[in-house]
């Protein structure tokens, strides 16, 4: 077997099949699980379910029913209680019967207008509450696509000129989707990057460089470790994808409002990992090289942070990109090797990106990835066996 | 053939010249001791060998020829520096390198299995490497060194962290690897262990050889005009033909005049009527031989 495939097959699984993996792996989607919990929690404190009443002296609803409860929903709607007057209300009210009432104006039907009369502030979904039963009194009876349209208003669609792409405005997916993906990216690069760096160190720190690499040659030693560790930080990243999209799939049972998950076109996933895939490759190999001119993992640590900054860079200007997507700073962003795999597909997500601008990002891209695994190969076979001296990149350059 | 054949080999490191003009030997089936105090350019020369640094000139030839990836996988190597994941059980850490000399993983078990055995680390095996002590770990390795059979072992300080009873037994192994036809490059300081395993040495100092040939060749080069003599009465005071008697708690060391030849020694004592018990010539200790070859090089230079 080629040497290539033990060493990948090593590093994959010594991280792969440690417990501590294990921990890092399920910490994320359970500090996910966690917050939303804390999210419904804080909800769930500010909402108040005893009724409210009204007084609808003008007979505006006719015949008014409760909003009917759709099965799946965690919080129930607060009732509303009809009150003949305002002294029936009151007295309800302060018996705490009731959390507030509202009383109709005259005029409701031209101006809207409600009144509403509490002790203390009612609970985050009295008023909202009482709105949908209003609308629901008042639009009972009509045909139901237009009481779909009266409740849930319009939803507008962009399409782009040539038809190519469209946005409509509940697909959230558009903005969330390259957001989501640069935050993973950022994550994956700094795990893979992370063992790759500890990996190379660690062997100098414990002398087995040298039998390696009189076993090996130091080409498939460092390929083998880029694509080793390049895939813990996939399946890290693959493994959080599945738990995303499960939990995508599991939300709406509970959140009925969340809608279901729009479509994710095919050809922007293709753009994501089109620039991410060497991009991950470039930065996971630079930091390997990284790791074999450090003569410390502390030393290589600081680094590292050198590399990953600038990918962070596209979030400071999340608004420029999604607002003026073609001016000069978004088009040099999503061009600009260590910038371009947050900004590109963010880009993609607000204007029709011209296709020499992905190809050329892209090609530069691979050629980086190549240069830069090629690069960490040579300064890893200058300094495997230096201890206490770090290697300069004109050495790297001018040496065999 | 010589399976490892160095020519002329020198390295420097920016001004400071490491090896300078190093050529020797190894045969088959034969320990070669490589000998030099620390900084002589000992482990330099050895990773020229396996192709770790390139020689600035010379040339290297192994096992006929210049170094390829699967020649890899004939050599055994101890390095000085000693190391092993720590992090890993023991047997997965030796089962992973022995697959990289290119042992399937089976056949590595297996052996790896019998070597545990043999060096008393069977219960250990699914230790982590970390938890196991200096000596053990220096089994292990050895372990690693010789576990894919290889042609050349290549050995740095075999000796060290081990008692005698595993000191005997990696020599009893060693000696079983040349009697396989193995070429072992020994190094080490442990002059009396060259003595009792080397076929040949050669010397490096401050980056040159000093010293090369066959053990019994380098110490009568080195022989004083002297004898050992044990005698069951007491000396005479003066001997003709001996310059000085100097006195040892076990024996006389004669220092003979010049021109004086041993034979006209015995012939002397034994007209005079002393019981010899012992008569031999006075040749060298290898510690000897190192630090006077050592000291006047450094002298001379």
């Amino acid at each position: 077997m080629n040497k290539f495939w033990l060493v990948f097959l090593h590093e994959y699984k010594r991280h792969v099949m440690r417990k501590r993996f294990v921990f890092a792996i399920l910490s994320m989607p359970l500090f996910v699980v966690f917050i939303v919990l804390v999210g419904f929690l804080s909800v769930w404190l500010q909402i108040d379910n005893k009724p409210v009443g009204y007084i609808d002296q003008n007979q505006i609803l006719e015949n008014p029913q409760q909003v009917p409860v759709e099965k799946k929903s965690i919080f129930s709607p607060v009732p509303s209680l009809p009150f003949t007057d305002e002294a029936a209300a009151k007295t309800a009210l302060n018996a705490g019967e009731i959390q507030a009432y509202f009383t109709f104006s005259d005029n409701y039907m031209s101006t809207g207008e409600v009144t509403m009369t509490s002790n203390e502030k009612p609970g985050a979904n009295a008023e909202d509450d009482f709105g949908d039963f209003v609308s629901y009194n008042l639009v009972k009876g009509m045909p139901e696509p237009i009481i779909e349209r009266l409740i849930d208003g319009s939803n507008i669609t962009v399409r782009s000129l040539d038809g190519s792409r469209e946005m409509g405005a509940d697909n959230w997916m558009v903005i969330l989707l390259p957001m989501l993906a640069g935050i993973l990216f950022i994550i994956a690069v700094n795990i893979s990057g992370g063992y790759l760096m500890q990996a190379v160190v660690e062997e100098k720190e414990n002398r087995t460089m040298e039998i390696l690499v009189t076993s090996v040659s130091p080409t498939q030693l460092m390929a083998g470790k880029v694509v080793g560790n390049l895939l813990v930080g996939l399946t890290q990243l693959v493994v959080w994808i599945l738990f995303l999209i499960i939990g995508l799939k599991v939300a709406p049972l509970f959140i009925p409002d969340m809608g279901s998950m729009p479509a994710i076109d095919g050809k922007y996933i293709l753009l994501i990992a089109g620039t991410m895939l060497p991009a991950f490759v470039m930065i996971a190999a630079a930091m390997g090289a990284i790791g074999a001119t450090a003569t410390e993992s502390q030393e290589a640590q600081q680094m590292a942070g050198f590399f990953t900054l600038p990918i962070v860079v596209p979030f400071w200007f999340v608004s420029q990109i999604m607002f003026n997507p073609n001016g000069a700073l978004s088009v040099g962003l999503s061009m600009f090797p260590l910038t371009a795999p947050i900004s590109l597909p963010l880009r993609a997500g607000f204007t029709n990106i011209p296709w020499w601008q992905t190809s050329i990002t892209i090609t530069v891209l691979v050629i980086l990835a190549i240069f830069s695994l090629w690069l960490s190969g040579k300064i890893f076979r200058i300094g495997m066996l230096r201890y206490g001296k770090k290697v300069s990149l004109k050495e790297a350059f001018r040496r065999s | 053939m010589s399976t490892i054949n160095v020519e002329q080999i020198s390295k420097s490191f920016g001004a400071q010249k490491a090896v300078d003009n190093v050529s020797f030997d190894v045969e088959p089936g034969e320990i070669f001791g490589l000998l030099g105090p620390n900084g002589a350019g000992k482990t330099t020369s050895i990773r020229i060998i396996l192709d770790i640094f390139k020689p600035d000139t010379g040339k290297v030839s192994i096992l006929g020829g210049q170094m390829t990836e699967e020649k890899k996988n004939k050599i055994g190597y101890l390095p000085e520096e000693r190391g092993l994941y720590q992090d890993l059980s023991l047997d997965r850490c030796l089962i992973y390198l022995a697959t990289l000399k290119g042992m399937d993983e089976h056949e590595a078990q297996k052996r790896i299995s019998e070597y545990l055995e043999k060096f008393d680390l069977a219960a250990s095996k699914k230790k982590k490497v970390k938890e196991l002590s200096k000596g053990m770990q220096q089994k292990a390795q050895l372990i690693t060194t010789l576990v894919h059979k290889p042609e050349i072992v290549i050995i740095d300080e075999p000796f060290s962290a081990l008692d005698p009873v595993n000191t005997q037994m990696v020599k009893d192994i060693l000696q079983e690897e040349r009697a396989r036809g193995t070429s072992i490059v020994m190094c080490t300081h442990q002059m009396h262990q060259v003595e009792a395993l080397a076929d040949r040495i050669a010397l490096i100092s401050q980056g040159k050889t000093v010293l090369y040939g066959t053990l019994a060749n380098v110490r009568k080069q080195f022989a004083k005009e002297a004898l050992i003599v044990r005698t069951s009465s007491a000396l005479p005071a003066e001997l003709p033909g001996v310059s000085e008697i100097e006195k040892t708690n076990s024996h006389n060391i004669l220092h003979l005049a010049e021109g004086q030849k041993p034979q006209d020694i015995l012939r002397e004592l034994l007209t005079r009527d002393i019981v010899v018990e012992q008569f031999e010539i006075a040749l060298p200790t290898l510690d000897e031989i190192f630090i006077e070859v050592v000291k006047n090089k450094g002298v001379s230079e």
